[in-house]
């Protein structure tokens, strides 16, 4: 699959008209294999894009470096969803930005080039060939993938014991370096001040060691649940390679289940954790 | 003619070094390459191009105690931290020793920071020779080489059956007994080629484009996730916070890095680094324009590590090659 020239044709278009001044894409990365992203201000610089099956960052975080002003950004379906949840979380206003999305079949495993076909492990269960939200689209509609089980991994990680779990993220978390990658890709981690740097009230200190590592991991795989729109954009990053989705997909998962509700599949649910129904006991007793 | 270390005798070397001291080596830690204390000669992995993380986490671990402060008898006493066992690092790379050498100028500067001079004062250095490279590796522009033995006390060059073995230091004399070499009629393998960085002159070009928009246009894409710091083996920034209980303080340093947002971010609110050009901009003059600056060598040792790591592909080899080509417009 190569959406270059489709992609540089509507680039063209929306910087020449004017309709914005910065379109956010992907070019060829150093290696000649990978790709990285490209922001292009200049006509000049339009041949430098590409779209292939290597493109898998997720471009919307930098979306909140450009707020208010005129955009226009190349989506996977994926990231299509990060749009929309950072639409309804006031982050991102929809006029400003022209999304160009993008039919996507999945992409390839790290190091490997476009032809390769060899998936990431989440494009094998992803469930959405077609972003949510866009306002030109490349490539035909998808008709919607049929992945039997959308949570393999999860359910697998389910049917161990607790101590089987307790010891595998014990050990996981035990090697993070926390620095914080995870959380500087996520478009749905954006708080001027995180908790962890926060030093009034301080809910965990700077040790790189296991115990605060784990208050760090958790806290915030919590902050996403019900938002992590399962880009796999921090697992992709972290230098440890800490197997990050499976944490947030289970959250994801649960999310699903209680409220049936899934992050940016549209900009105006709100979300789970924001609101409250009366209704909603979740166990509690009267 | 070269001294010579069979295979067989360096396994039964290493085993009697990790009865006496800590031995660290590279292992396997799932799909990762990391140096790790050894209790079994069998974890060590031979052959890597180099490690996931660097080996500072050894003289410079990501978390450490300083000292602690103690309350006795109406008495406050301050207690030092104490490095007690000697430590030998196996298979550390030419690039990274030299990296630990340069560590050595900012932390050995009177007045030296104590815990890094007990790590390097009781820890020795047994490298590796690389036969074969990483596509990113680029140490022979840096300073250093794939084969030089300028800051390691033992070098080992991997030949058939064995190893050349350089004894470079009286460290390294004490530490591998005379009678497991042997002299034989080999010769080193040829260096493995690596990618070429135009560094000649890069400090006073890296002067001229400080305030080039350049820097920003670069840093459109940079995400601040302060791995390539992480990952580096001369990063060495690192933030202080003091844990106190009832009885006991203990004061705790851990890394840092100059790329996270607000490092720079100062009482009242001001930070002199705000705008995410100058954060990354910050980095390679660190390595390129500063550190030649102060203390006559460059910063970075090539090792290639914050190329591979670099979630978006920010690249120090292309950023030396476009500033040695950059038309400055004004004279800074
Ligand atoms: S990216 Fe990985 S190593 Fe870094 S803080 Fe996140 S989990 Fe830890
Ligand atoms: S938590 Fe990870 S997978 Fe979820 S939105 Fe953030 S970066 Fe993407
Ligand atoms: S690793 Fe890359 S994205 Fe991350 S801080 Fe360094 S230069 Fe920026
Ligand atoms: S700047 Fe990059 S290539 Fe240079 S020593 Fe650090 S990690 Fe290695």
């Amino acid at each position: 699959m190569d959406f270059s020239e489709e992609i540089r044709g509507k680039a063209k278009e929306l910087l020449e008209s004017g309709t914005v001044d910065c379109v956010i894409g992907y070019e060829r990365a150093t290696d000649g294999v990978g790709a990285r992203p490209l922001f292009v201000y200049q006509p000049n610089d339009i041949d430098r894009l590409i779209f292939d099956q290597t493109c898998t960052h997720n471009l919307t975080k930098y979306l909140l470096n450009r707020k208010g002003k005129a955009t226009a950004i190349v989506v996977k379906p994926c990231d299509s969803r990060a749009i929309n949840l950072l639409i309804n979380e006031s982050q991102v206003q929809r006029d400003k930005v022209s999304i160009i999305g993008v039919v996507c079949p999945g992409v390839v495993k790290a190091g490997l080039d476009n032809t390769s076909g060899e998936l990431q492990d989440t494009c094998r269960m992803c469930q959405q060939h077609t972003p949510v939200l866009y306002d030109f689209l490349v490539g035909e509609p998808a008709s919607e993938a049929d992945v039997p089980d959308t949570y393999p991994d999860v359910t697998g990680m389910e049917d161990k014991s607790a101590g089987e779990r307790r010891a595998f993220w014990e050990e996981q978390f035990s090697r993070c370096i926390r620095c914080y990658a995870c959380r500087q890709v996520c478009p749905g981690c954006y708080c001027p001040e995180c908790f962890v740097e926060r030093l009034d009230p301080m809910w965990v200190g700077i040790r790189i060691a296991p115990e605060e590592n784990e208050v760090w991991n958790t806290m915030r795989a919590f902050h996403l649940a019900g938002r992590c729109i399962d880009c796999n954009e921090c697992e992709r990053v972290c230098p440890v390679n800490i197997p990050l989705s499976l944490l947030n997909r289970k959250l994801g998962k649960e999310v699903e289940e209680l409220f049936n509700f899934q992050a940016g599949i549209d900009a105006e649910t709100a979300m789970p954790f924001s609101t409250f129904e009366k209704e909603e006991k979740l166990g509690i007793s009267e | 003619m070269s001294e010579f270390i069979s295979k067989k005798d360096l396994l039964t070397w290493l085993g009697q070094l990790m009865e006496e001291r800590n031995l660290v080596a590279p292992t396997r830690v799932d799909d990762l390459l990391l140096f790790s204390k050894i209790d079994q000669v069998e974890d060590i992995v031979f052959d890597f191009d180099n490690t996931t993380l660097s080996p500072k986490e050894w003289f410079y671990p990501s978390s450490e105690t300083l000292f602690y402060v103690e309350q006795k008898d109406g008495q406050t006493e301050l207690i030092p931290a104490v490095i007690e066992k000697e430590t030998a690092i196996f298979g550390i790379r030419p690039c990274d020793a030299q990296g630990m050498a340069m560590n050595d100028f900012p932390f050995l500067e009177e007045p030296a920071d104590d815990l890094y001079r007990q790590h390097r004062d009781k820890t020795a250095l047994i490298g590796l020779a690389c036969i074969t490279a990483c596509p990113e590796c680029f140490c022979s522009s840096m300073g250093s080489g794939p084969h030089d033995p300028a800051n390691v006390d033992i070098l080992l060059t991997e030949v058939a059956d064995g190893y050349i073995a350089q004894v470079l230091t009286d460290k390294g004399k004490a530490l591998l007994p005379d009678n497991l070499l042997t002299t034989a009629d080999v010769s080193s393998p040829p260096a493995p080629v690596l990618s070429e960085v135009p560094s000649d002159g890069i400090a006073e070009k890296m002067r001229q484009a400080f305030d080039e928009p350049f820097w920003d246009r670069l840093a459109d894409r940079c995400i601040h996730c302060n791995i390539c710091s992480y990952v580096c083996p001369t990063c060495y920034c690192f933030d202080v916070r003091d844990y106190t209980d009832k009885e006991r303080i203990e004061r705790v340093r851990s890394w840092e890095s100059c790329q996270s947002p607000g490092f720079t971010r100062i009482a009242g609110g001001h930070d002199p680094r705000s705008t995410k050009g100058s954060r990354l901009r910050q980095r390679f003059s660190h390595k390129l324009l500063y550190f030649p600056r102060q203390f006559g060598a460059l910063g970075c040792i090539g090792c290639g590590r914050c190329v591979r790591a670099c979630p978006v592909n920010i690249d120090i080899r292309e950023i030396i090659q476009d500033v040695q080509q950059l038309e400055v417009k004004s004279e800074a």
